[in-house]
């Protein structure tokens, strides 16, 4: 559905990231992940056309975003950071308008939602809170009915309430029709509801892209005394982090084949554990806190 | 689809093209008024000498508002757009790029061409009850350059609005400013006669402005 291949951009002289490439198959559900500054909005911006890339291409549903013919955006539903609607037009005018352009557009799916709100047809979308205006935007996102949406940091401003019922709608809206859905979100415990394969993004690269189940069952939070504390550089441990004798560590390995690591590399410890953990933990393990 | 584009420039725009259809057509109702008052004291005669020996045309006090009502005009049509990129809600929209820019530009311009037109009128009826043709005539192509210059500055506003760089913003501006500059090279009554083609070719090729700005958005540029 969506194919990046070898996106490098810059914003003057600095880089964002270079030779990116990605794809996103038919009826998954992507999140994209990184710390800011990582190029998630940069990446969006090329999907949605916004932003031409210094070199590499984008691809959805087999065409070049540049010179993708603008009825094919009837089947790409974009939302914008913030949930950015026009606000200087209430329930039913917004409705009418964009009826419009969508010839399968569901009307009444958008006013089910917007029932839920408790909010009269006439209601300003000005006047509404950030939460309500994230209805609308979802709303009128279900009523066009696109086969992709493009969602940029779905959760910002929203309360615990209104990002669940967000979620869960969305959740539903997507795997009953089998859409596609490329998102970011600097919320990590709401892509976790969400998402089926997430793109862990470091500065300049990716540095994972995976099935979340799978990155879940993969990933441990290792911690062990050390017997002679020290730094340690091992491949495939991830920003190992030293208080007093007490390594904190995360790796893409078995207890097992941990162990063997660092038995193999004479490194002495006890009080050895290793856990799963949530999806915000693997992501902090994988990137670092800083 | 273009329906739907101008019925969302409709809700937008409404109430700022009230009030200054309101402003501009109130003050075209002052001066007329104005005019019609000193007839009544002094004499259309007195009016008539004045025009036609001093070079009065008794409406000089518009001078600048068809200017500033051309700006405001595009301040509260785009800068809705440029609040958090909402532009770019109309260019995702299923329908081209030129297509919904020129929708936007195309009602703005109408819509307040059809507000100065309504001026004319104003001026036309109530000033051709005191004077002859011919100083009608007078007055008003001394003031077609004045609201020349209101759509030419519409159209100067949405490009620099639309323009997503604030350098190259102020650029835009500077550029305006001496386009704008052309329109109010003289104070003489019907200076202008000869110039106002130049002046209206000059309106056209300024509404192909916005669409670099469109351009330069679409491609992220900042």
């Amino acid at each position: 559905m969506i194919e990046c291949e070898n996106l490098t951009h810059y914003y003057g002289k600095r880089l964002i990231y270079e030779n990116l490439s990605f794809r996103v198959p038919e009826g998954r559900i992507l999140g994209l992940l990184g710390k800011n500054g990582t190029g998630k909005t940069t990446t969006i911006n090329i999907l949605s056309g916004f932003l031409r890339p210094r070199s590499g291409v984008c691809r959805i549903f087999g065409q070049d975003i540049t010179s993708m013919p603008p009825q094919l955006r009837r089947d790409i539903g974009l939302l914008i950071e913030g949930h950015v609607q026009y606000t200087f037009m209430n329930i039913s005018q917004i409705e009418k308008f964009y009826s419009r352009f969508y010839p399968g557009w569901r009307r009444d799916v958008y006013y089910d939602l917007m029932s839920m709100l408790k909010v009269a047809p006439q209601q300003q979308i000005s006047r509404m809170s950030c939460g309500q205006r994230s209805q609308v935007a979802l709303g009128l996102l279900m009523a066009q009915n696109p086969s992709l949406l493009i969602l940029d940091d779905f959760s910002l401003g929203l309360d615990p309430g209104y990002r669940r019922l967000f979620i869960d709608y969305l959740r539903d809206f997507v795997k009953t029709d089998g859409k596609t859905v490329f998102l970011t979100s600097h919320i990590i415990q709401d892509m976790e509801r969400l998402i089926d394969d997430c793109i862990i993004m470091d500065y300049g690269r990716i540095l994972i892209q995976n099935p979340v189940a799978s990155l879940l069952r993969e990933y441990y939070s290792y911690t062990f005394r050390m017997e002679n504390p020290g730094p340690i550089g091992l491949p495939g441990l991830y920003h190992p982090t030293l208080r007093k004798d007490r390594m904190e560590v995360g790796a893409l390995m078995p207890p097992q084949a941990m162990e063997a690591l660092l038995r193999s590399n004479g490194i002495a410890y006890s009080d050895f554990s290793g856990s799963h953990v949530p999806l915000e933990d693997v992501f902090i393990g994988l990137t670092g806190k800083y | 689809m273009i329906q739907a584009l101008l019925y969302k420039e409709y809700i937008k725009t409404r109430a700022a093209y009230a009030l200054l259809a309101a402003l501009l057509w109130g003050i075209c109702i002052y001066l007329s008024l104005n005019v019609h008052r000193i007839a009544g004291i002094k004499g259309a005669a007195h009016l008539w000498e004045v025009a036609i020996s001093r070079d009065a045309i008794f409406v000089q006090w518009l001078k600048f508002v068809p200017l500033i009502a051309g700006i405001l005009a595009g301040v509260a049509q785009f800068v809705p757009e440029m609040v958090q990129k909402r532009l770019k809600l109309t260019l995702h929209l299923p329908c081209s790029c030129t297509a919904s820019a020129g929708t936007m530009l195309t009602y703005g311009a109408a819509a307040l061409s059809a507000i100065y037109a309504v001026d004319f009128l104003i001026l036309n009826i109530a000033l051709g009850k005191v004077f002859a043709e011919e100083i009608v005539s007078r007055i008003l192509m001394t003031a077609l350059p004045w609201h020349l210059a209101g759509v030419t500055a519409y159209l100067l506003t949405a490009w620099v609005i639309l323009e997503p760089a604030w350098k190259v913003r102020v650029f835009n501006m500077g550029i305006s400013a001496l386009l704008i500059r052309l329109f109010f090279l003289s104070d003489t009554p019907e200076a202008y006669n000869r110039f106002i083609p130049i002046l209206a070719i000059t309106a056209a090729v300024t509404a192909s402005f916005p669409f670099i700005s469109v351009d330069r958005f679409k491609a992220g540029r900042e």
